[in-house]
């Protein structure tokens, strides 16, 4: 049942299903990403959740992948789909110590 | 620094449509690279409040000094870098050295509410302390420099400082015969430039550590070392009053910027990152270390006492957009401030005097 509303609402939009899909999840817990590095493939959607007990503000500055989830309060996730191939440094804005790299292949 | 974030943010630009799927959650679509959907509540569970055993256990002093790989400690490279931290002759004007500002006598400040920079004229915020560098991740209150190695160059050629080209700096500092044997046993073969200047002097600033002081010997176990009423602000500093949500560790910093609700014009880490509201009026955390040696207070040192320090923040500051999430009226009582106030006292070392070293001639 699942699946075939999922293939319906894919085929009504004509989009990614990105947060039905199994995304790569990202946690932030104590101030650390829980990967250095993460590979995608074109189009695939990370989940980032904030399992933290504090406030952060991922955000990338990578030319052409520009985002920036402003404060992601501790217990919520954001979905982030990369639609470019290329390497893309997420940072917290607030804490120099956090970076990550997204890998994200064709 | 400032090309690695976009002036004008157009971090939401590319972001087009949320298309909500109900009860499911939401996918996005949008015309950019990189698209961003909705943000969802997810459950994290329960968790006990850890214990306090648990807590101190995240306050032990560090063993080890970490020097980065591309500038390893050597006792040649130090001791060069002493001399040339306290030779005025790094100023243009000949007057002021980097311990004018950053003065072992003042808790490696200068006890002013802002600096003094060239022709004695006020910068726009206070002189950070040194203690403690060697573990920083990021320099500055509004993080524009990487490395302790740039930050060593930063205030000797910004116009308001030390006022000092770099060019200039190395051709006076060539002219001093004493300097030439110094460079040749710290950098063997890479001789006197820009970056064996800034070498050494970050060399020395890492050796400049806070040292053992009464919380240290309570964290290792000695109940003795700090009052009662210190214990009482200890907790409230890791629960109710939440300080230890950015200052947190042996350094009581996580170098993180927040907008803490000082009502200042500068908007500090905000003229970097342009398009991120919470970093408008964001300053990276100071550390704690010595903090009573440190006053004034704050980026602006607009705060003389550690009292008042208190009473901003249980008053939460400036309610603004940008203000930290973090800052909200705590509601704390008068023996949760004086206790706080007792905490932060017992951060203050014996600091053993700092030598001027014997300048090149």
């Amino acid at each position: 049942m699942h699946k075939t509303i999922t293939f319906a609402l894919v085929i009504l939009t004509g989009l990614s299903a990105g947060a039905l899909a199994a995304n790569q999840m990202v946690y932030q817990k104590g101030r650390v990403f829980s990967s250095e590095s993460v590979s995608i493939k074109k189009g695939d959607a990370l989940t980032f959740v904030n399992d933290d007990s504090i406030p952060h503000n991922l955000m990338s500055a990578t030319k052409g992948s520009e985002f920036n989830l402003g404060s992601q309060a501790p217990g919520t996730s954001t979905d982030v789909t990369f639609k470019e191939a290329g390497d893309i440094q997420v940072i917290c804005a607030i804490h120099p110590r956090m970076k990550m790299m997204v890998k994200v292949t064709d | 620094m400032p090309g690695l974030f976009p002036r004008r943010s157009n971090l939401f630009g590319t972001v087009v449509v949320a298309a909500s799927l109900g009860a499911v959650g939401f996918a996005s679509i949008g015309l950019g690279a990189v698209v961003v959907g909705e943000t969802r509540r997810v459950d994290l569970g329960q968790k006990a409040a850890p214990g306090i055993d648990s807590i101190k256990s995240q306050y032990k002093r560090p063993a080890t000094i970490p020097f980065p790989k591309e500038n390893p400690y050597t006792p040649e490279k130090a001791a060069l870098g002493k001399k040339l931290y306290f030779d005025t002759r790094l100023s243009v004007s000949m007057a002021q050295s980097c311990a004018s500002c950053h003065s072992p006598g003042f808790g490696w400040g200068d006890g002013l509410a802002v600096g003094v920079g060239h022709g004695m004229a006020k910068l726009g915020r206070h002189s950070p302390t040194i203690v403690n560098a060697a573990w920083g991740a990021i320099f500055m209150w509004d993080g524009r420099l990487a490395t302790l190695e740039e930050q060593a160059l930063g205030p000797i050629e910004a116009a308001g400082e030390m006022n000092m080209p770099l060019d200039k700096l190395m051709d006076r500092l060539a002219s001093i015969n004493e300097y030439k044997p110094l460079f040749a046993a710290a950098f063997p073969g890479e001789g006197m430039n820009a970056k064996t200047l800034a070498k050494a002097i970050a060399t020395y600033e890492r050796t400049v550590v806070s040292e053992r002081a009464p919380f240290d010997a309570w964290i290792e176990g000695n109940e003795k070392a700090i009052s009662e009423e210190a214990k009482r602000g200890f907790a409230v500093f890791n629960g109710k009053a939440m300080c230890s949500a950015c200052h947190e560790g042996w350094n009581f910093t996580n170098d993180g910027f927040q907008d803490i609700g000082l009502p200042s014009k500068d908007i500090g880490r905000g003229e970097f990152v342009p398009g991120v509201v919470k970093m408008q009026h964001a300053f990276k955390t100071p550390g704690l270390r010595e903090i009573e040696r440190r006053s004034p207070y704050m980026h602006d040192g607009s705060l003389d006492t550690l009292e008042a320090v208190v009473e901003h923040y249980d008053h939460g500051g400036i309610d603004r957009p940008s203000r930290s999430d973090l800052m909200k009226p705590l509601g704390l009582s008068a023996q949760e401030k004086a206790d706080l106030v007792a905490f932060m006292k017992t951060l203050t070392s014996n600091l053993s005097p700092t030598a001027v070293p014997v300048i090149p001639r």
